[in-house]
């Protein structure tokens, strides 16, 4: 499962949000979309999607070797998943009905097609932990369960690329611990994920390889302790990077 | 499939609003002008209601269930196909085939022409809202576009009529279906409207899986695999379809295609594949309901239908208004 953008350039409301950047997904990993507001890293996994409303300005997005644009919508969602930053969706639905939404792209369209017993729609809320919540209202569930939700849906397409957007955004450290795992997991199983995120610490404890963008533009790519180093953090942040021992926070194993 | 809204919910629903079409069905044929047990006019009277009643049921069906795919489509529980100016396209074409078959003396009768008149306004207007909103507007935006849309083919709808007084009987025909009302429904109308009615609701309910996944905007609806496109055409035709069926049969009744999904979305959940058939029913409920608390209303001429919805319609939606603001 490959997915790459070769040097692609973006324009979004006549401005260019991204300039000739280049990102192959590895199976197995997690990568690390870091930068600053406005850097492009939404724009970059909007691209990776193919879901950018006017396309690519120069470059290309590729899946298997073929262009994204050369496969239909269907075939793309069965191999490359998305977590968004927040949902639009404000709708009356119990969760497991939102988790199985990610299983129509494979068992069809057709008003049949999702009635009864789904064992991937059922594994995909016991990885993300979101079984006892089946049965309640989505819109009435808090931001941190909506997000897990959101990733058992991602996960529910069997898609081994998934990408979010800032998936620990407005969690609790516990809620953040337990998503990042899960993300660990999924790259042990195969799975390449891609994960836009702010916090610098973060990226350095669960992200395999970073790609950091300025305004748009590739500054560093590759392991990420490499990416982050203090003199980059300071040219593209605007601050100073210290080493030190602050208060570390782990996930409870049961 | 399991879910918030348990089958058992879903299947008491759908039997309380059987029970309850059953009921109209009832008060619609016993009530009205006229004895059933008069033995020269008793047949007809009853063929008539008979077929009130069905032009009720369709109508609203195809109104309630025009309803429930708008607001899936703009994903705003608020927009119905009267708010956002569908039905006053819908009149306006349903208008403009009367003045123009009756002023061109064609060897078609108007009333064939009515449906192909009012699915082309529906078409039309809904084409021109989507040109005219930008992408990602908002509710707000949503419904302010639509209203004044909706009041400019209604101003255009009062100029076709004026020209209409010109000719007496034309006048009264276009004035008539303007007003909206079932009195004057015959068996080439609803015979015309009810494959529509038929198509547009099967259609529609195939379509429910996509209209689920576009609950959720459509950046995550492409993710998910819905031709985001495709799907947002072919749905514009669908309520196309289902809201001219209903303008053509019953006039430009509004509040139906809002309050009806509404309430039941409520009940039963916004899964489409439920909430079509289950809006479809309670359209037809709620319409035939309307019409006959318009034959029951004590004036000297029968009450427009219209008039009845909107009674009851422009409250509820106030109602809702408030609510969805507040929360």
């Amino acid at each position: 499962m490959s997915l790459e953008a070769r040097a692609i350039t973006v324009s979004r409301g006549g401005r260019e949000v991204l300039m000739e950047v280049s990102l192959a997904v590895e199976a197995g990993a997690v990568t690390g979309v870091l930068g600053p507001n406005g850097a492009g890293k939404s724009s970059l996994l909007l691209a990776l999607l193919g879901a950018l409303a006017d396309g690519l300005d120069a470059g290309e997005v590729t899946l298997e070797g073929r262009p994204l644009s050369a496969w239909s919508a269907g075939e793309r969602a069965q191999r490359v998943a998305y977590v968004p930053q927040t949902t639009e969706l404000t709708a009356p639905l119990s969760v497991r009905s939102v988790v199985a939404m990610g299983r129509q792209a494979r068992t069809g369209w057709s008003p049949w097609s999702q009635l009864g017993a789904d064992e991937v729609v059922d594994d995909a809320m016991a990885r993300t932990d979101v079984t006892g919540l089946s049965e309640r209202r989505f819109d009435e569930l808090s931001g941190g369960e909506q997000r897990r939700v959101l990733l058992a849906r991602a996960l529910a397409t069997e898609a081994r690329v998934v990408l979010l957007d800032e998936p620990a955004a407005s969690l609790d450290v516990g809620h953040a611990l337990s998503l990042y795992g899960r993300l660990r997991e999924l790259a042990a199983d195969g799975y390449a994920v891609v994960v836009v995120l702010h916090d610098l610490d973060d990226a350095l404890r669960f992200t395999d390889r970073a790609l950091l963008l300025r305004e748009g533009r590739e500054v560093a790519m590759g392991p990420t302790p490499e990416v982050i180093t203090p003199e980059r953090i300071e040219t593209v942040y605007g601050v100073r990077m210290r080493r030190e021992a602050g208060l570390r926070f782990e996930e409870m194993k049961a | 499939m399991a879910g918030p809204v348990p089958p058992v919910r879903t299947a008491l629903v759908a039997g309380g609003l059987l029970a309850a079409l059953a009921a109209v069905a009832a008060a619609g044929l016993q009530l009205g002008a006229g004895s059933l047990d008069d033995p020269t006019h008793g047949a007809i009277f009853l063929e008539l209601r008979a077929l009130r009643f069905g032009a009720a049921v369709l109508a609203g069906s195809g109104l309630a269930a025009g309803g429930v795919l708008v607001q899936g489509l703009f994903r705003n529980p608020l927009a119905s196909p009267s708010i956002l100016g569908t039905t006053a396209g819908a009149s306006l074409g349903g208008q403009l085939v009367l003045l123009l078959g009756g002023g061109l003396a064609v060897s078609v009768r108007p009333e064939m022409l009515l449906s192909v008149g009012s699915v082309t306004g529906a078409l039309v207007a809904l084409l021109v809202l989507l040109a005219l909103l930008r992408k990602g507007a908002d509710r707000v935006t949503l419904l302010l576009t639509g209203f004044v849309l909706s009041t400019l083919l209604v101003a255009a709808g009062s100029f076709v009529v004026s020209v209409a007084q010109e000719q007496h009987e034309l006048g009264r025909a276009v004035v008539a279906f303007t007003l909206g009302g079932l009195g004057g429904v015959g068996w080439a109308q609803v015979i015309l409207a009810a494959p529509l009615v038929g198509i547009g609701l099967v259609a529609a309910w195939l379509w429910s899986g996509p209209l689920d996944l576009l609950l959720s905007g459509e950046t995550e609806a492409a993710a998910l695999g819905v031709d985001v496109v495709r799907a947002r055409r072919w749905v514009v035709v669908w309520v196309a379809i289902l809201t001219a069926a209903g303008v053509a049969l019953g006039g430009n009744v509004a509040f139906v295609g809002l309050v009806v999904p509404h309430a039941l979305r409520r009940i039963v959940g916004a899964e489409h594949r439920r909430l079509i058939p289950l809006a479809a029913l309670g359209g037809g409920v709620f319409l035939a309901g309307c019409d006959v608390i318009a034959r029951l209303v004590p004036t000297r001429a029968e009450m427009p239908l219209g008039v009845v919805t909107g009674l009851i319609g422009a409250p509820l939606f106030l109602w809702l208004l408030r609510k969805t603001v507040t929360t």
